[in-house]
């Protein structure tokens, strides 16, 4: 079987910034893969490239066994590939509800049908109880704490049904007993099945969750392996610890 | 957001009650005048919101669609007998329709910019209206005007066919945008609103509900400008093409409260009635438009998101802390 995901030597600059320089990286089907590296590493950069969010330079990107450089988001997401953002994206002024039954996408037919159907409820109404979210429901998002909108974010991406999930940073700024939940699902999903490529500043939450976990520095990928190898790797203690 | 079912509808069919019935208690003239006025700026506004309230997109050059209807109406009158006093209004449906479908290939390019970008964009439509109106003489007439033949309605109860003709349309402006509020389509549009990128990312038909928003927006801006133009019975260039106009629409539906069914309405009746009763009270001098711009200040300083939403928002809050408070023992203070 092909890798859920392969990056193949993928370059972008932002202006004379090279943000990504031949990077590649595989994520396995049904694994839980970490991404790690210092700030400014390319990470988001990398989400971004995969995404089709951004274009990169040079490379490829192939999802399912298929080219997907230069997909646009909207299509990737159809076929099983969704994200969520380091600073939680979520649509301030809509229902907790409304997050979710936007997330699930509809057709042109119906565009005209009603703003929360029967069956959109009821679909919403799963995931409302599985992210213990029923108390805020009706609320809109922007009443919401951060935590909180980074639980909904995760749990929005779930309409979509995919099959690879991107986290960037699941657990930055969010409380203990957050990040404890978001594990909680993390591992619940991918007992279900559905593959995981995290970014992730915990070593904590890396040690207990990921494998195989893969080290970017400076836009280069200098490490991939098992969670125990990675802290004793030179050049990742290097990366971190060195200038 | 949340109110008791039958309210809505309630509120809508006494607010059009009253609306339909109050010229037959007699009103005087000048009080009509203002109503038909008012009106037309409630539609407008209400028509305006669709695009810049709940898509987000902040248009100023709307009136170049308002211009492009009272063209529309005058030319084709000269063209064309006028059988009976109401077949201007029958045409209406068929500019609005004949400007959203001009609207489309305008909305596709301009809808590429965004916020203080598109807005500027929108502004050359009009300059764009507006010298074409005054260069394309043939056709306009240019700076002389161009005339209809004017209205066989008797000079007592002139306004009325026109008053009723905008009813009509307010009900339908009000409507659509009911009607969208309750759809996927306004789901739609709050998403863009909110977070564009992100909405295209996770599939949200992005285009499709922007140049819908857009065209319905401009066509029913253009029926507005053909009913004016009829009332009127002669048009100019700068006055079918006047900025002011522009700005009122984007000033009523931001008092009144964006992305509202009922903000935009207010927002006319306020603005419009302060208008004509300044204009009035203070002569023919245009300091009016001093006092007109002090009420908008005044009222955006104490509530900036508009009237209907603050309020809302202290209603909802209050309610709120009574929960919150009837659930803490005595003595605490809120969270
Ligand atoms: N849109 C952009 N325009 C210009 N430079 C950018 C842009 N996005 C990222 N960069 C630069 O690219 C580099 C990689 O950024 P990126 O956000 O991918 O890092 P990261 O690993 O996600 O960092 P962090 O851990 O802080 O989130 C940085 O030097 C950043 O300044
Ligand atoms: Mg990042």
């Amino acid at each position: 079987m092909t890798p859920l995901l392969e990056v193949d030597g993928v370059s972008r600059s932002f202006g004379s910034v090279p943000a990504l320089v031949n990077a590649s990286l595989t994520v396995e089907r049904n694994s839980i893969t970490a991404l790690i590296g210092p700030n400014g590493s390319g990470k988001t950069t990398l989400f971004n490239v995969i995404t089709g969010n951004l274009r990169a330079d040079t490379g490829r990107v192939r999802f399912d066994g298929h080219d997907v450089t230069t997909a646009r988001p909207a299509a990737l997401y159809r076929r099983g590939l969704s994200r969520t953002y380091q600073q939680a994206r979520v649509f301030s002024q809509l229902t907790v509800e409304e997050n979710l039954v936007v997330a699930g996408g509809f057709g042109l037919a119906q565009l005209f049908g009603r703003r929360v159907n029967r069956r959109d409820r009821q679909r919403a109404t799963e995931l409302i109880d599985e992210f213990r979210l029923g108390r805020v429901a009706d609320l809109p998002a922007a009443e919401l704490s951060y935590g909180q909108r980074k639980l909904l974010e995760f749990a929005a991406v779930l309409m979509s049904s995919p099959t690879l999930i991107l986290l960037d940073e699941p657990t930055a700024g969010v409380n203990p007993v957050l990040i404890e939940t978001m594990e909680h699902h993390i591992r619940r999903l991918h007992a279900a099945g559905i593959t995981f490529l995290i970014v992730e500043h915990d070593m904590n939450v890396v040690m207990r969750l990921c494998d195989p976990v893969v080290v970017l520095d400076q836009g280069r990928e200098i490490f991939t392996g098992p969670p125990d190898a990675v802290r004793e790797h030179p050049a990742v203690l290097d990366a971190y610890l060195g200038a | 957001m949340r109110m008791r079912r039958g309210v809505g509808p309630v509120r809508a069919a006494v607010f059009f009650l009253v609306l339909a019935v109050a010229p037959t208690f007699g009103l005087a003239h000048w009080l009509l005048t203002m109503l038909v006025f008012t009106l037309m700026f409630a539609v407008m506004a209400s028509a305006w919101n669709l695009l810049g309230g709940f898509t987000g997109y902040p248009s100023l050059g709307h009136v170049a669609f308002f211009g492009i209807g009272a063209y529309a109406v005058v030319l084709w009158f000269q063209h064309h007998d006028i059988s009976s006093g109401y077949e201007p209004f029958l045409l209406l449906p068929a500019i609005g329709l004949g400007v959203a479908l001009v609207g489309l290939p305008i909305a596709a390019i301009a809808m590429r910019t965004r916020a203080d970008v598109f807005a500027i964009v929108t502004i050359t439509l009009l300059f764009v209206g507006q010298t074409l109106a005054f260069n394309l003489r043939d056709i306009t007439g240019g700076a002389q005007g161009a005339s209809i033949v004017p209205a066989p309605f008797p000079a007592d109860s002139y306004e009325i066919p026109f008053y009723d003709a905008l009813v009509v349309l307010l009900a339908v402006s009000m409507g659509l945008t009911w009607a969208t509020m309750r759809s996927k389509v306004g789901l739609s549009l709050a998403a863009v609103r909110m977070d564009e990128d992100k909405a295209a990312g996770i599939g949200v038909r992005v285009q499709t509900v922007k140049l819908l928003a857009f065209c319905v927006s401009v066509g029913l801006t253009a029926m507005i400008g053909g009913i004016w133009a009829y009332y009127e019975g002669f048009i100019y260039p700068q006055f079918a093409f006047d900025p002011l106009i522009s700005v009122a629409m984007v000033l009523m539906t931001f008092l009144g409260g964006r992305a509202t069914l009922w903000g935009p309405v207010l927002g006319a009746f306020i603005l419009e009635l302060a208008q004509q009763y300044f204009a009035y009270s203070l002569g023919g001098s245009r300091f009016y438009l001093i006092a007109y711009a002090l009420v908008f200040l005044v009222v955006i300083l104490v509530m900036p998101r508009g009237i209907l939403p603050s309020v809302r928002d202290r209603l909802w809050r209050r309610g709120r802390r009574r929960i919150v408070d009837a659930q803490l023992p005595a003595g605490d203070g809120p969270l």
